[in-house]
């Protein structure tokens, strides 16, 4: 019975994870469309032409540069300020919790145009910073803090605190605790956390538009894109994120088998 | 560092149009290629001068592009011959998304860092901004070339005397079907409307100076002069189409999609778009409404602390039809320069004949603008709004 | 660390102040001038403040068919967000071995794809003369003229796909730090392999469920591209309109104010949602 049921499972995640990446087999299929005008909707034919020349579209690349860096530092600052903040709610009884869980909430909430406005309202009335590069960080952070809090406080409430007794029963102090038995433990929260973080700021459209001044990220110009007919080398660097990222987990997995095999050998 | 060009010797390099050769500009002139004290963005006679970057936002593959070396070859050209180097940047994607952006800084009377931005007239906001006196008067004085403005723009409600703006590109509203889905041809609006073969495989558009524009026609109205009661023949006559399931969605330019695949069997749709289209799918003919249809401009606009004099120059330089048709050659919309049509057809005749790029005075004379009174109406506005559902 | 054993209640708001600093700042405050602006009245530019709670009061009036759409809407991409995501984080957490962190990346990496193209490739597949079509009217749930594209079912299923990842990430990471040993546990106690699930598992990962629920349903009520791209105008959301209000109507006032009632309704549905899951065991 376990057997079937099991069976079943196996044959239900093969076809969600088929159903979550068709899109991305309809995009990779037609990032080797050679168009015959500049829209991409209808298959013309088979051309390698927009991998090899993948930056032929001006603004494109600096584009995506712009994006992956402001993704990278923004998930990174969001995972480390979210997870300490996940911390101190599940772990700590003070006043003010209720609050405070409020104000997490309250950006996931608040519809992304009113957000964006209200957030160059502000940029506008100081002289410190120029709208630019780091407005876009700090507006990214902002949202993406509430989702990493979230994400992680899922793993926090069930935590085994006895794990942690021990190891100051142990001798460890606090630091060394955290290092070696929390953090570990709460890893694949912090990184499921991150990735979410990365997801949401490597696409954001609407509040980075507003923010942004001249700089352009790959969300804006692509859709800047769709007025005149996006090219196929946006399809391309889209399907080119997807694959890198997974085979980045790929080799990772690879080589911690090995270094596993090779520690037990 | 500011590099300093006389006028006259601007003018000299100018094209067509009539170089006017100021005395002060001249004797100014006669001692060579000199440098002037900093100059100011004055207008009228004396010397000028040209700031170093022309900062220039614009709508996406709206000018011309080299598709090998990636560069800008008007944008190259103008450099060369001014010695200004032009940031440009492909900023634009919606008129009213990007006014809320940039409006912002200029309520506050802070500069956009742009000199040149180019807005739709039948959207409210080219209006708006010379209403609000967010935009510079144009140095018209550096822009002799004006005089090859076709006549059909030269006198826009928005700016008659075009003190604040100049076209860009222009295109037109009109039907586009697919012939194979539907041998009859589809040529009126009234069969957009109502014919029951077309029930939920059209499209209209959400701009409301395009499709209401076209609907008062099919009335028998003027769009370009709109009465309460124009108004509400046009949209009741919409909304029927729309209770009745006959209009599938109104949208921008994603019908583009949707019509080429076949879903659509027709679409209000813009003549950039289908020239573009008719690659993919030869099946998709265009046409102007039986009767009548609609014109839009992109203008070009000197944003409050543009550069004046240097923003003006570059305007001229585009006004040149040789450079003119070589946008208009990569563009594919209806360029407002006279002349570009004949340059272009020396090196490309094919592009040149193509009605839907250089329409002919016939055509055009069956389309005219929308009344820009009457896209400020908040009214009218959010009758229109919640007619698209919100 | 001593420190802060010694000064125990000061611990937390040790770890709270950068990330609730960041969020003051650049959240709070313009939210302050948000509602600041939503008791104005007047004509873009001009607006003056005039205590117009009216703006709020015309939120929620002129607005109804909306905010009652988009509510619906989300709540039904929720529930199918949830029950298409658990099965499959389950499965990673418990079957995927040491490939998990791949299959994670695998089903969070389309989102890395830009909305635009992903919606772009939904258009293709659900092209009326697409298969997914052709296989619906073959088998009868569509009817011969039936299409998907600027129905609710293409609005409902987009938003649903598109908040896919924000459901199975915390299912998943609840899940995946059950102690196998206590279902283990469990039917070694005789417990058949669904009891032990409903009384061990699936308690346990409750906060996981939580969470995504939360995650899901909130940006799903405010979504609004879905409903421009792939919804006809019976399929408006709030966020359209809030759009709307902003960028054609230039109506910031009146924008203002139905933001301010949208997050309010949501706040109150969580609210009552943690209340009836039992907020003390969610931190």
């Amino acid at each position: 019975m376990k057997r079937v049921r099991g069976r079943v499972l196996d044959v239900y995640a093969i076809l969600a994870i088929g159903y979550m990446l068709l899109p991305i087999a309809v995009v990779f299929l037609f990032s080797f469309n050679d168009p015959a005008g500049r829209f991409n909707y209808v298959w013309q034919s088979f051309t390698f032409d927009n991998w090899v020349n993948w930056d032929a579209v001006p603004g494109l690349r600096d584009a995506l540069e712009t994006s992956l860096v402001i993704a990278v530092l923004a998930s990174l600052t969001a995972t480390a300020l979210g997870t300490l903040i996940a911390l101190a709610l599940v772990r700590h009884q003070f006043r003010g919790r209720a609050p405070i869980n409020f104000l997490i909430f309250l950006p996931m909430a608040a519809p992304e145009i009113v957000l964006g406005a209200s957030l160059l309202t502000l940029f506008l009335n100081q002289t410190l910073l120029d709208l630019g590069f780091w407005t876009i960080f700090i507006a990214h952070v902002m949202f993406c803090i509430s989702f990493v809090v979230v994400t992680v406080r899922a793993r926090l409430v069930d935590f085994d605190r006895h794990l942690e007794e021990a190891a100051a029963d142990l001798g460890a102090t606090g630091l060394e605790t955290f290092r070696l038995v929390t953090l570990p433990l709460l890893w694949p929260a912090i990184l499921a956390g991150g990735l979410l973080a990365f997801a949401i700021s490597v696409d954001d459209f609407v509040i980075t538009y507003f923010n942004s001044g001249s700089e352009i990220t790959f969300p804006v110009f692509v859709w800047g894109q769709a007025a005149r007919g996006v090219p196929p080398q946006v399809n391309v660097i889209g399907s080119a994120i997807f694959l890198i990222a997974v085979g980045i987990m790929l080799v990772s997995v690879i080589v911690q088998t090995r270094r596993r095999k090779e520690s037990s050998a | 560092m500011t590099r300093h060009l006389t006028r006259r010797q601007l003018l000299e390099r100018a094209a067509l149009g009539g170089a006017a050769l100021t005395l002060p500009g001249f004797l100014a002139a006669c001692g060579g290629d000199e440098t002037t004290a900093a100059g100011t963005t004055a207008t009228g006679g004396g010397e000028q001068t040209l700031a170093s970057r022309l900062r220039f936002a614009n709508w996406q593959l709206y000018i011309d592009v080299d598709e090998k070396t990636k560069k800008r070859p008007t944008l190259d050209q103008f450099t060369k011959e001014t010695g200004v180097s032009v940031d440009y940047f492909e900023e634009i994607n919606s008129n009213d998304e990007y006014f809320g952006k940039i409006q912002g800084p200029l309520s506050r009377g802070q500069s956009i860092d742009r000199d040149i931005i180019v807005l739709t007239d039948n959207s409210r906001y080219p209006g708006l901004m010379v209403e609000e006196g967010w935009v510079e008067q144009l140095d018209k004085d550096a822009i002799p070339n004006i005089a090859n403005l076709v006549d059909a723009l030269q006198s826009p409600p928005f700016d008659p005397d075009r003190t604040y703006s100049l076209p860009w590109q222009s295109g037109m509203t009109g039907i586009a079907y697919n012939a194979k889905l539907s041998p009859t041809p589809i040529t009126s609006v009234e069969q957009l409307l109502e014919d029951p073969k077309l029930k939920g495989k059209m499209t209209l558009l959400s701009e409301m100076a395009d499709t209401l524009g076209v609907v008062m026609k099919a009335n028998g109205d003027d769009p370009a002069v709109v009465t309460d009661e124009t108004f509400t023949r046009a949209i009741d006559r919409v909304k029927a189409a729309v209770d009745s399931g006959q209009v599938r969605q109104f949208t921008g330019n994603d019908y583009s999609g949707p019509l080429s695949k076949g879903d659509l069997v027709a679409a209000l749709s813009w003549s950039g778009d289908v020239v573009q289209l008719q690659a993919d799918n030869a099946n998709l003919k265009w046409g102007i409404p039986k009767d009548g249809g609609m014109i839009w401009t992109d203008n070009m606009l000197i944003p409050t602390g543009g550069d004046v004099f240097t923003a003006s120059t570059y305007m001229n330089f585009v006004y040149d039809p040789k450079v003119a048709a070589q946008i208009a050659a990569y563009v594919n919309y209806v360029t407002p320069v006279n002349g570009a049509k004949e340059e272009l057809a020396k090196t490309d005749p094919d592009t040149a004949a193509n009605p839907l790029i250089f329409p002919d005075d016939e055509t055009l004379s069956r389309v005219s603008g929308f009344d820009s009174k009457a896209l400020n109406n908040q009214d009218y506005i959010e009758q229109w709004q919640t007619l698209l559902g919100a | 660390m001593t420190f802060f054993h010694r000064h125990r209640w000061l611990a937390p708001w040790g770890l709270l102040t950068p990330g609730m600093t960041w969020l003051v700042i650049f959240f709070v405050v313009p939210l302050g001038f948000l509602a600041y602006q939503s008791l104005q009245s007047g004509i873009f530019p001009s607006y003056e403040f005039t205590w117009e709670f009216s703006n709020y009061r015309e939120a929620l009036s002129d607005n109804r068919e909306q905010l009652v759409r988009s509510f619906w809407y989300a709540g039904i991409a929720t529930v199918l967000a949830l029950a298409f995501s658990y099965p499959l984080a389950y499965w990673i957490a418990f079957r995927a071995g040491k490939w998990k962190n791949v299959f994670l990346v695998l089903v969070v990496a389309p989102f890395f794809v830009t909305y635009l193209i992903r919606t772009i490739a939904w258009q293709t597949i659900l092209s009326d003369d697409g298969t997914v079509v052709g296989v619906l009217r073959t088998v009868g749930l569509l009817a011969d003229d039936g299409r998907l594209l600027a129905t609710s079912t293409a609005v409902v299923a987009g938003i649903t796909y598109n908040y896919l990842p924000f459901a199975i990430l915390p299912i998943y990471v609840s899940l995946e730090q059950i102690d196998r040993r206590l279902v283990e546990a469990a039917e070694d106690l005789y417990a058949s392999p669904r009891r032990a699930f409903l009384r061990v598992t699936l308690p346990l990962s409750l906060p996981g469920v939580f969470a995504a629920t939360v995650l899901t349903f909130i940006p799903s009520a405010g979504d609004f591209i879905n409903a421009e791209l792939l919804g006809g105008p019976n399929q408006a959301m709030i966020g359209n309109v809030i759009q709307s209000k902003f960028l054609a109507l230039i109506d910031y006032p009146s924008a203002a104010a139905l933001s301010f009632v949208l997050m309010a309704i949501i706040v109150v549905m969580i609210a009552i949602y943690a209340r009836i899951v039992g907020s003390e065991r969610l931190g």
